[in-house]
């Protein structure tokens, strides 16, 4: 899977470049709009993050070539502005998520998950970790075939778990996953604690194998 | 306006003031001068009679006896001049004297001016006395006395009529500035532009208004400006701090107490990160770039809210009660509504010991908070951006101004009350709900 990285803040494009290589991405950076031009037009990607403040011009314009062009690669607005309209414009452009800074690696390699699996699998859109199957468009999951009764927040939690394999996945990252911006008001992560309590029981129960480890004071892991 | 004076109001009353201390003192001038006038006038006149008749006794060379006979008879016929031998002669003597009038008691007391001059028939000395009814003293002082005051409030009518005339001319544009001001709203950002005047004074005042006003929106636009830029400037930095965490936990090998470090610094980042978000909210909330025009229905929205808050409060033990009308519609912003649910929750949880009791009641006026504390916050600028209610549980100080603001611009009032051991907040929507129709 190929993605490109349009991020003039050099530091951030290889903390974000980095994450996914280890996610088994292949990433490639611009760092201005002329590089992101250039590249966006002469190769295909699975999946374009887009900053939308780069030196040289507005990421905006780069999605409205990509509509006019009728190119179908997808595509995460990655904004520092984090304004409603932006989110609304980009979407009608045709982009397929919207990311404000700051944000988690896990939670991006989440969101790349989920664009890439929902444009490459269309219908038949299953994750397949040995005996466990995810169905993401049915929102179900089934261990040898038998169905998990998962609540909402289990069921998110488990993708987000499997979208970033073998990564650790520290509280906060969870936290801002489940709440947003609550998490910053709250002092403690413990409701979180509940949520996975409940999923690791759940899965063990069906007779899945521990891929959910927990690292002692760091956070989680989907080992597989 | 409580004891505060009126510009004109208080010119007039130091006029009047003057002007009665003038017509008070104005008052014995006048009668000394009119009293010293009569006077005057009547010693003139006593002096005449006395000297004509003086030199007409003397011109008519009588005998003594006929002479005796002639003043007799004249002092019967004349009570006002008496004519009496004298052992010598004198010089003439003035006087004024109060007399009971003989003819007419019922009169009293007359005031005469008297005089007394003295000459020689046949080498014998007589005195004539001659007098004169001279208008008495309090009658002078009375008459002038309801002469001035007479004038006095001639003058008063005057003074509040010319008075008027100038406060509802001469000053008008000096009540349209101060109205203008008066109506003048920072955050409309809306300049304010003053009549044009002919009086130079005015015309400085508002010139230098005009300026100072279109400072302070330039200010206040920077202000916001800066703190919305700051705001997006601060986002990247956090970014790259928040994605070096994420990649330092991925190192191996790591310790417990590594991973509690960088557990420990993501949730300030969370805490910077939640700060900064808030700052760019109050700035946009200043800038009114959220409409505030739609339907929103506070029932399902608080009843979301209430579950969220039932899942991150789980381990608080809170004892949770809740009276939520159903269908309650207000009108405002989703998003800001949501917002404020959001804070005024968290507060709750935030500030509450474990197994508190929590009471949320909504209804078609107001929505309320309750729940149990110790000790009432500290009420002076609670509200504040920043105003750190409590010094023990860290929070980003800014939930309760976003509150605030939020309940300002869709027309609600929120107020803080501590009763029977518990907080309590709420929401006054002031009008009625929206009926559900």
């Amino acid at each position: 899977m190929k993605i490109l990285i349009i991020e003039d803040e050099i530091q951030l494009a290889q903390s974000m470049s980095e994450y996914l290589q280890a996610e088994n991405y292949i990433c490639e950076h611009a760092l201005t709009y002329r590089q992101a031009m250039h590249k966006v037009l002469k190769h295909n990607y699975d999946c374009i993050l887009l900053d939308l403040m780069l030196p040289g011009g507005d990421g905006m314009q780069i999605l409205e070539e990509m509509k006019r062009l009728k190119k179908m690669d997808g595509v995460i607005i990655i904004s520092a502005r984090g304004a409603f309209e932006d989110k609304i414009t980009g979407l009608q452009l045709g982009a397929d998520d919207y990311l404000s800074k700051p944000f988690h690696l896990p939670e991006l390699a989440a969101r790349i998950y989920s664009v890439i699996r929902r444009r490459n699998f269309g219908n038949n859109n299953i994750i397949d970790e040995n005996e466990l199957q995810i169905n993401l468009l049915a929102k179900t999951a089934t261990i040898n075939n038998i169905e998990l009764s998962l609540t909402k927040k289990e069921f998110d939690l488990l993708l987000y778990f499997v979208s970033n394999r073998n990564c650790v996945i520290s509280k906060n990252a969870l936290a801002e996953h489940l709440s947003g911006d609550i998490a910053g008001m709250l002092d403690s992560y413990n409701y979180i604690y509940a949520h996975i309590k409940n999923l690791k029981k759940k899965l063990n129960d069906a007779g899945c194998r521990n891929y959910l480890k927990t690292i002692y004071g760091s956070g989680y892991k989907w080992e597989i | 306006m409580g004891n505060m004076n009126k510009l004109l109001d208080l010119t007039l009353r130091k006029f009047i003031r003057y002007a009665a201390l003038v017509l008070l003192c104005s008052i014995p001038a006048y009668y000394l001068l009119v009293d010293l006038i009569w006077k005057h006038e009547l010693k003139e006149h006593n002096r005449i009679v006395g000297e004509t008749v003086k030199q007409n006794l003397q011109k008519l060379a009588l005998s003594d006896q006929a002479l005796q006979e002639k003043i007799s008879l004249w002092n019967q016929l004349r009570p006002e001049t008496k004519i009496a031998a004298a052992d010598q002669y004198h010089p003439d003597s003035t006087y004024n004297i109060y007399r009971r009038n003989k003819y007419i008691p019922a009169k009293g007391l007359d005031r005469f001016q008297v005089l007394v001059t003295y000459f020689a028939v046949n080498g014998k000395y007589y005195s004539i006395t001659v007098e004169n009814n001279i208008e008495e003293s309090y009658e002078t002082v009375l008459g002038i006395a309801v002469v001035t005051f007479l004038f006095f409030f001639i003058m008063l009518g005057g003074f509040i009529l010319i008075n008027r005339r100038i406060s509802s001319r001469l000053w008008q544009p000096f009540y349209n500035s101060l109205e203008k001001i008066r109506t003048f709203d920072l955050q409309q950002q809306q300049p304010v532009f003053f009549e044009p005047t002919g009086i130079a004074e005015f015309h400085t005042l508002n010139n230098n208004l005009e300026k100072l006003i279109a400072a302070n929106i330039a200010t206040y636009q920077q202000q916001k400006e800066f703190t919305e830029n700051a705001s997006h400037e601060l986002q990247t930095p956090l970014a790259i701090a928040k994605s070096k965490l994420d990649m330092l936990l991925q190192s191996h090998p790591l310790t417990a107490e590594q991973s509690k470090i960088i557990d420990d610094t993501h949730h300030s980042l969370s805490k910077v990160t939640l700060i900064n978000k808030n700052l760019l909210l109050l700035a946009k909330l200043d800038n009114r770039q959220f409409s505030n025009n739609v339907s929103v229905n506070l029932s399902a929205l608080l009843q979301d809210q209430i579950l969220l808050f039932r899942e991150l409060a789980a381990d608080k033990h809170f004892r949770i009660k809740q009276k939520i009308a159903p269908e309650v519609l207000i009108a405002g912003n989703t998003t800001l509504v949501e917002i404020m649910a959001t804070n005024l929750l968290m507060n709750v949880i935030k500030h509450s010991k474990n197994g508190a009791t929590v009471y949320i009641e909504l209804s078609h006026h107001h929505l309320q908070i309750i729940n149990s504390g110790t000790s009432r916050l500290r009420e002076n600028g609670l509200f504040k951006r920043f105003g750190a209610a409590s010094v023990n549980v860290p929070g980003t100080g800014l939930g309760l101004a976003i509150i605030q603001k939020i309940s300002d611009q869709s027309g609600w009032t929120v107020t803080y009350k501590f009763e029977n051991n518990s907080h309590s907040f709420c929401i006054d929507f002031n009008r009625p709900a929206l009926e559900n129709s």
